[in-house]
């Protein structure tokens, strides 16, 4: 019993690592110097990706091992997605020592993001609709305070305000949600919910179909699809740059493993869309997996504003890794599409986050926002302008990055799932992505610099977490193959 | 089908109008303490049901799940009010539409 415990270790470092920063906070509340509360929310970032990797490379977790009576599970799946919430905070602490030097509260801040990446690990491993709840809010609730955390600025108050509002009315929908499954299957827990979700499908379709549609439309809030994308573009705009990377890569893949384990778990299609039909969730996700990629890649084409051109590629993201549930036929095998999403989001957490911080390096040089300032940026900083070439290619699709392979392996699961469509559809937004992706990389390196500027500081740990980012983006290109079982394995268990 | 004498559609009728209520004020409200409050209607309107078909199907969870609810909601507003404050001081109003710095 006691050893099973450990499977927790992930969530329990960021804790951990929350609970030390208080305690530093309330002994030297007045203390100016980041750098000790950094390394602490680092450290726990750190401990809590490789605590998940050891686990999960281990096989500790087969086939799953339920906790506190089945409202927690921890099995391949919620380590990969720790490994990324792991990950994406180190870098964002790390990241976020420069960015934030000379800013008060401090110590609040590194407790925000290590809370939110305590409750998204328990994301991970809900196993029942009220943990799902619960957890989403731990990790909502200290997001909308990092959006507006540089509260004297009316972008991140207007980007917290915006995102609070949607995020408020979007949960209550959830939670409405909830309780129409609730009385129409008398549970909460994934198990008892697909057990009664047959006969209730028969006995009370519409509660039921009215219900499972709220919960799409919480979780995809949580995940910026399309069409509850709106707050996505203003938050991660407005939002201090470290913040919107946290938000758009950890953010996003905790609504989407809660989603991954609720849909497959609590409610199989078999029994809720087959003979008694209630809400056929597949045909839903498949909408949604297709406006938001469209949406989202054709809204960021259109962009200025390097920032927000980036929060819609990052819409457009989230449509390509919903072909995961959209590929849930039933027909042909879905298990390979929806482990390529996994890994898809695992890729992405690491290009994505590198993105946006090398962002945030611009704005700590105060370049500006558009295309047009970055121009000639190659000649004064190349390290970091070789790091975001790297993610931009990556994103885009181009065999630079783990990018390429988890795309290609989305289209492979679309071809499989009988879903080709999909897959093409895929393709073509890619190509288009391409694009925009490129208009970056161009203005670094081709363009010249309407007027000379001189950038006279090298943050370090902005240009570590940006530089490592990087090294893992590439990386993961032949490194995928540490995780693709684990990934395969864990879809192939939950469909 | 019957809770107690009321039937159980009642509660669900109930709720849902409750829910509606709700929406109706996010949608036309501008002022951004009336959209918090209608948000705590729809979130009582959940409770209802949660409370009631706890009792229908002779289990607690609903019930309990009620607290949770009750207690998020509150931590919510005690955010909600906080980025509220930080909105007044800087456009010096609460009207969710004079926020408008960033483009949609």
């Amino acid at each position: 019993m006691s050893e099973h415990w450990l499977l927790l270790s992930p969530a329990g470092a960021f804790v951990v690592a929350a609970m030390a920063l208080f305690v530093i906070d309330a002994a030297d509340p007045d203390a100016t110097d980041g750098s000790l509360l950094s390394a602490v929310a680092s450290a726990g970032g750190l401990v809590a990706a490789v605590a998940s990797g050891a686990l999960l490379l281990s096989g500790a977790a087969e086939p799953g091992v339920e906790l506190v009576g089945g409202q927690l599970v921890v099995d391949g799946m919620s380590l990969i997605f720790t490994f990324i919430f792991g990950s994406v905070t180190a870098l964002v602490s790390l990241a976020s020592l420069d960015y934030i030097r000379e800013l008060p509260h401090k110590a609040k801040y590194y407790l925000l993001v290590l809370l939110a990446a305590t409750g998204m690990s328990l994301m991970a491993s809900a196993n029942s609709l009220a943990v799902v709840f619960v957890a989403l809010e731990l990790s909502s609730l200290p997001s909308y305070a990092l959006v507006s955390y540089l509260k004297t600025d009316r972008g991140s108050v207007e980007a917290g305000l915006k995102y609070f509002l949607v995020g408020a009315l979007s949960s209550s929908i959830l939670v409405y949600g909830i309780s129409l499954v609730y009385a129409a299957t008398g549970s909460l827990l994934f198990a008892d919910v697909a057990a009664g979700v047959g006969q209730a499908a028969a006995d009370y379709p519409g509660v039921l179909g009215v219900g499972v549609l709220m919960i799409i439309g919480g979780f995809a809030f949580k995940t910026a699809a399309a069409p509850f994308h709106f707050w996505a573009p203003d938050a991660y705009e407005g939002s201090p740059a470290p913040v919107s990377a946290f938000l758009s890569s950890a953010s996003k893949a905790a609504g989407f493993v809660v989603a991954f384990r609720a849909f497959t778990v609590a409610f199989p299609i078999g029994e809720i869309a087959g003979e008694t039909y209630a809400v056929d969730w597949v045909l839903a996700f498949t909408i949604l997996a297709v406006v938001t990629m469209t949406v989202g890649n054709f809204a960021a084409a259109t962009q200025e504003n390097v920032k927000r051109m980036l929060a819609y590629s990052s819409v457009g993201h989230a449509g390509y890794a919903l072909i995961g549930l959209a590929a849930l036929t039933g027909i042909g095998d879905g298990a390979t599409a929806l482990g390529a999403s996994m890994l898809h989001l695992l890729v992405y957490g690491f290009m994505n986050t590198g993105a946006f911080l090398f962002v945030a390096l611009a704005e700590h040089w105060e370049l500006g926002r558009t295309f047009e300032d970055y121009n000639g940026l190659a000649k004064e900083a190349p390290l970091a302008c070789v790091a975001m070439t790297v993610f931009m290619f990556s994103l885009a699709g181009l065999p630079v990055g783990g990018g390429f392979l988890s795309k290609y392996f989305l289209i492979v699961g679309a071809v499989g799932a009988g879903v080709w469509w999909l897959g093409a559809v895929l393709a073509v937004n890619s190509a288009l992505s391409l694009f925009y992706y490129s208009r970056v990389v161009r203005a670094m390196w081709i363009e010249e610099p309407d007027e000379a500027r001189e950038i006279d500081s090298y943050p370090s740990a902005l240009y570590a977490a940006v530089v490592g980012a990087a090294v893992v983006t590439v990386l993961l290109l032949p490194g995928l193959a540490v995780f693709d079982v684990a990934a395969f394995d864990a879809a192939a268990a939950l469909v | 089908m019957v809770l107690g004498s009321v039937p159980a559609e009642y509660y669900l009728v109930l709720s849902a109008a409750v829910f509606c209520t709700g929406v109706f004020g996010v949608l036309t409200r501008r002022n951004a303490l009336m959209f918090l409050m209608s948000v705590e209607l729809m979130l009582n309107a959940a409770n209802i049901n949660f409370v009631a078909f706890a009792f229908y199907w002779g289990n607690i969870t609903g019930q309990v799940f009620t607290l949770f609810t009750m207690a998020l909601a509150a931590a919510e507003v005690a955010i909600g009010i906080g980025i509220i404050l930080v909105l007044y001081r800087n456009f010096d109003d609460v009207r969710v539409t004079d926020a408008t710095t960033l483009r949609w």
